[in-house]
């Protein structure tokens, strides 16, 4: 496999990582950011103790996505249930905190950041390969649980709160529960997004985890449908596609045409490009007609 | 050691001002247009770029460049107003939409100043270094208090003062008022709500322009990742002060700015910050906490 192929698909699986954990607390109405702070708190702790401690790659595969889930229950305790705006804005904080730590502190490699981190295994082309399936498999496991938590009364539970929360309360939806829940699941998304760009850079800096991280996930979410994680699959390979293939000097304007496609997708279609109702009347079509489909609200 | 505290605690007075007149245009456009506009100061920011592009005109005068720049902000503001409009309507008046709309502005915003002006590296505003160093000494000459630290001061008071008065003293501000406790009741009082936002917005727009101005003396440089942080900073403070509280988000942003300007003289500006932000964490965990 080629090398831009390879960057391509990995990349492409951790943004469509990112968005789907940003899109699980969205289905009760919070945009989590912590997901970003918690992508660095994992690809640094992993660096770390890979570089510096001799630590195998492996088992920091599978500690990352606790240390994630960890620090979003931690935060989760406090804003379980809050607002929107009060959950970016702890998210944005803790961005901002980690940044300004880890550019202060040597050991994190200033804002330059930690470079040639050991891979998984010594030989680079199967590193890749390894990585490449790895990569796969988490959005095909990620994917699947999103599928089956759609279905669930924990999903329609979900779906109550961003509709109406005070209904949700009446009808004795545990509000801070269902957001403890969603916000710890979705850091350990997001831990385990982090590692993988570990896996994938061989190194971590500061710049990897800005604003613009955000920015391309909410595009993609929100171009996508926000209902449904279906249309993020679609969207984040066309759009970091399109990225590729178009002129020379359009990747360095990025971050305007995201800006400008999520203003025209809230302006025009609010719901996003694919919606739970596209979705359940497109599925018998490709042979879900099973007693789970029908089970779709 | 007296001197560097009560020096510090002039500059956050100072500096705590303009947070405060950020907070206060943040709240404006939450109350009064329903809109959650955390790229606000990402405006303000161009504005101080605008500064910059008329002070670097030769022969321009400074006061000339400073017009420029409050009208940018104004004109800015307004602009984009359709944009949140719209938007409202589209989704049934979910305010949460708003933020992410502004959100967007900002990341074009942003990314416009990174590439296309001054080749995306911070801007130095030259022309005003004569101003920033007039002084004024205070009686007991233990410390001096700079003409820009005044005017900030000076500026912030008469603007809140002003912007109070018309609030509590005008029909057109019990207007605001009546939209702000309850836009459907205000509509059947014969109140445009419509009318009522879009003055809210041109409001925030001349206030904001002034901050901008206060920005580009106060500060003297701008940097396109400026607005990001100066956003984040107002928000956190609107939502630890209680978020549309004008009075108790003036006197937070005051507060961080006294606590931001103190520990930036005891400590290097890089754990600074980190200590600044560990405080608005743990004032925004612990708020968020005990409004439950």
């Amino acid at each position: 496999m080629s090398l831009p192929l390879y960057y391509y698909l990995t990349i492409t699986t951790i943004q469509v990582l990112v968005s789907w954990a940003i899109y699980l607390p969205y289905r009760m109405g919070q945009l989590h950011f912590t997901v970003v702070a918690n992508m660095a708190v994992s690809a640094y702790v992993a660096a770390v103790a890979a570089s510096a401690w001799g630590v195998p790659l492996w088992l920091l595969v599978i500690v990352a996505p606790l240390i994630g889930g960890l620090v979003g229950f931690l935060c989760s305790l406090f804003i379980g249930d809050a607002e929107c705006f009060t959950v970016v804005m702890v998210g944005l904080t803790l961005i901002y905190l980690i940044r300004t730590v880890v550019e202060s502190t040597p050991l994190f490699g200033g804002s330059l950041g930690i470079f040639n981190v050991p891979g998984l295994f010594g030989e680079p082309a199967y590193n890749r390969v390894v990585i490449l399936i790895l990569a796969i498999c988490s959005i095909v496991i990620v994917g699947h649980f999103l599928h089956r938590f759609d279905q669930s009364s924990l999903g329609r539970a979900a779906s109550t709160i961003l509709a109406d929360r005070r209904l949700a309360q009446s009808m004795g939806i545990d509000i801070k529960r269902i957001g403890m829940v969603l916000q710890t699941l979705s850091s350990a998304i997001g831990g385990f997004a982090g590692v993988l760009h570990l896996l994938v850079t061989q190194g971590v800096s500061p710049a990897h985890f800005s604003f613009q991280v955000i920015g391309s996930s909410m595009t993609i979410l929100f171009l996508g449908g926000y209902s449904t994680p279906w249309g993020t699959l679609l969207v984040a390979p066309a759009l970091l596609g399109a990225i590729l293939v178009l002129p020379e000097g359009t990747e360095s304007w990025r971050m305007v045409i995201y800006g400008s496609l999520l203003i025209i997708t809230l302006m025009v279609r609010p719901e996003g490009l694919l919606t739970r109702h596209h979705f359940v009347r497109v599925l018998p079509h490709i042979g879900f007609t099973g007693r789970r489909s029908g089970r779709i609200r | 050691m007296t001197e560097i505290l009560l020096a510090q605690l002039i500059n956050g007075v100072a500096l705590g001002s303009i947070y405060a007149l950020l907070v206060t245009c943040f709240n404006l456009l939450f109350r009064f247009a329903r809109i959650i506009h955390f790229s606000f100061p990402v405006v303000l920011v161009c504005s101080i770029y605008v500064i910059w592009g008329v002070v670097g005109i030769s022969g321009t005068p400074i006061y000339l460049a400073l017009l420029a720049g409050f009208l940018a902000a104004v004109v800015l503001n307004v602009a984009t107003t359709p944009l949140f409009l719209l938007v409202q309507r589209r989704v049934g008046g979910d305010i949460n939409t708003t933020l992410i709309i502004s959100m967007g502005l900002g990341m074009i915003l942003t990314e416009f100043l990174s590439h296309r002006v001054n080749r995306g590296f911070p801007i130095s505003l030259q022309g005003l270094e004569q101003w920033r160093r007039i002084a004024i000494p205070l009686p007991s000459r233990i410390a001096v208090l700079s003409l820009v630290d005044a005017l900030s001061l000076g500026v912030s008071i008469l603007m809140v003062v002003g912007l109070f008065f018309f609030l509590h003293n005008t029909q057109t501000g019990r207007a605001f008022r009546a939209v702000a406790e309850n836009p459907e009741k205000a509509r059947l009082l014969g109140i445009s709500v419509t009318g009522i936002s879009l003055l809210g917005q041109l409001i925030a727009g001349v206030v904001g322009g002034v901050t901008a101005v206060l920005l580009a003396l106060q500060l003297g440089a701008a940097s396109p990742s400026m607005g990001d942080q100066l956003g984040h900073k107002v928000l956190a403070v609107a939502i630890i002060a209680g978020i549309g509280n004008l009075r108790g988000g003036m006197l937070t942003g005051l507060i961080l700015g006294v606590v931001e300007a103190v520990v930036q003289g005891y400590w290097s500006s890089s754990w600074s910050n980190a200590i600044v932000f560990t405080c608005m964490l743990l004032a925004l965990l612990l708020r968020t906490r005990r409004r439950r």
